[in-house]
């Protein structure tokens, strides 16, 4: 990918080698803006993006590495407590705001009478 | 759709918690194996395919309510993609995008584009369209794309068609092209 000019065919080859290597953040990188114009602008790149991402599916979807499960479900349980963490730190923050808002409003209503 | 992913389902859309949380184990169990291959096709990444779905599961789990009128499971695939893995697909390169030429939304296009056909067919469907769409090519252009599925390089499939790495890159693509136009009549056969 050093070549800078490249054009469609080659952006589209490209994009599919990326794809099924694993490393398409390196071909976005790889894009310079008159590429990146080329490839925004070309119903061919998208429709070849459309068949590589069909033809990668079917090729290696299956060939690919299928982690355990088992470890899989602790790693989204663990995100899932994470969640319910962080949104009753919020619910309690916001309960506290709401508690030292009355105190505060209470306070002032006797200074004033 | 299985008894078990029904009620793992159900159980995903109830109101409580804790019954939430309980459903999610079989459901991944359920699901993983169709999901990790359904991201795959946009990742190409095995690591890349878990930190995603392991984002979607947390999504559902707290908001399972487009979930709710599913009852097939290719219904439950294309849901799944439209209101969870494509939000998230779309995120995992945003980051890097403010060193890039491409737009925000071209980006978005090639990460996770809007629904079509491989967005709502089945892994053995999609099989089954690309093995009928490969035997309809020339002989030449099917090597290319089969050499290319087996994973050799550019480099690699010129040598073994005899030519260079720019006639192999404009093979491919117009390959790629006429498989498009193939798999349009396809859309509309059906």
């Amino acid at each position: 990918m050093l070549d800078t000019n490249r054009e469609i065919q080659e952006l589209a080859a490209d994009y599919a080698g990326a794809l099924r290597d694993g490393c398409i953040p390196a071909f976005l990188k790889s894009l310079t803006r008159e590429e990146a114009k080329r490839i925004a602008s070309s119903r061919q790149f998208q429709d070849a993006a459309e068949v590589t991402r069909l033809l990668n599916g079917v090729g290696f979807a299956d060939k690919a590495l299928i982690p355990n499960v088992d470890l899989f479900i602790s790693r989204v349980n663990a995100e899932i407590s994470s969640r319910l963490k962080k949104a009753r730190a919020s619910s309690r923050g916001r309960r506290k705001a709401v508690a030292r808002h009355a105190a505060g409003t209470e306070k002032r209503a006797e200074k004033s009478v | 759709m299985n008894r078990r992913l029904r009620n793992a389902l159900k159980g995903l859309t109830a109101p409580d918690i804790e019954r939430r949380r309980r459903a999610m184990e079989p459901f991944v169990r359920a699901t993983f194996d169709v999901f990790i291959r359904y991201l795959y096709r946009y990742l190409g990444n095995e690591v890349e395919c878990e930190d995603v779905l392991e984002d979607v599961y947390a999504d559902i789990w707290e908001n399972a309510d487009r979930l709710r009128n599913v009852t097939t499971e290719k219904q439950l695939l294309t849901t799944v993609y439209l209101y969870y893995m494509r939000k998230r697909l779309r995120q995992v390169y945003n980051r890097m995008n403010r060193n890039l030429h491409l737009s925000q939304r071209d980006l978005e296009n090639i990460i996770a584009p809007e629904l079509g056909v491989i967005e709502t067919a089945s892994q053995s469907e999609l099989q089954q369209i690309v093995r009928r769409m490969l035997n309809r090519l020339k002989a030449r252009e099917r090597r290319a794309i089969e050499l290319w599925m087996e994973g050799f390089s550019n480099r690699a499939i010129a040598n073994e068609l005899k030519t260079t790495v720019g006639a192999v890159k404009m093979l491919e693509f117009r390959t790629m092209l006429k498989l498009k136009k193939m798999l349009r009549d396809y859309c509309y056969e059906d």
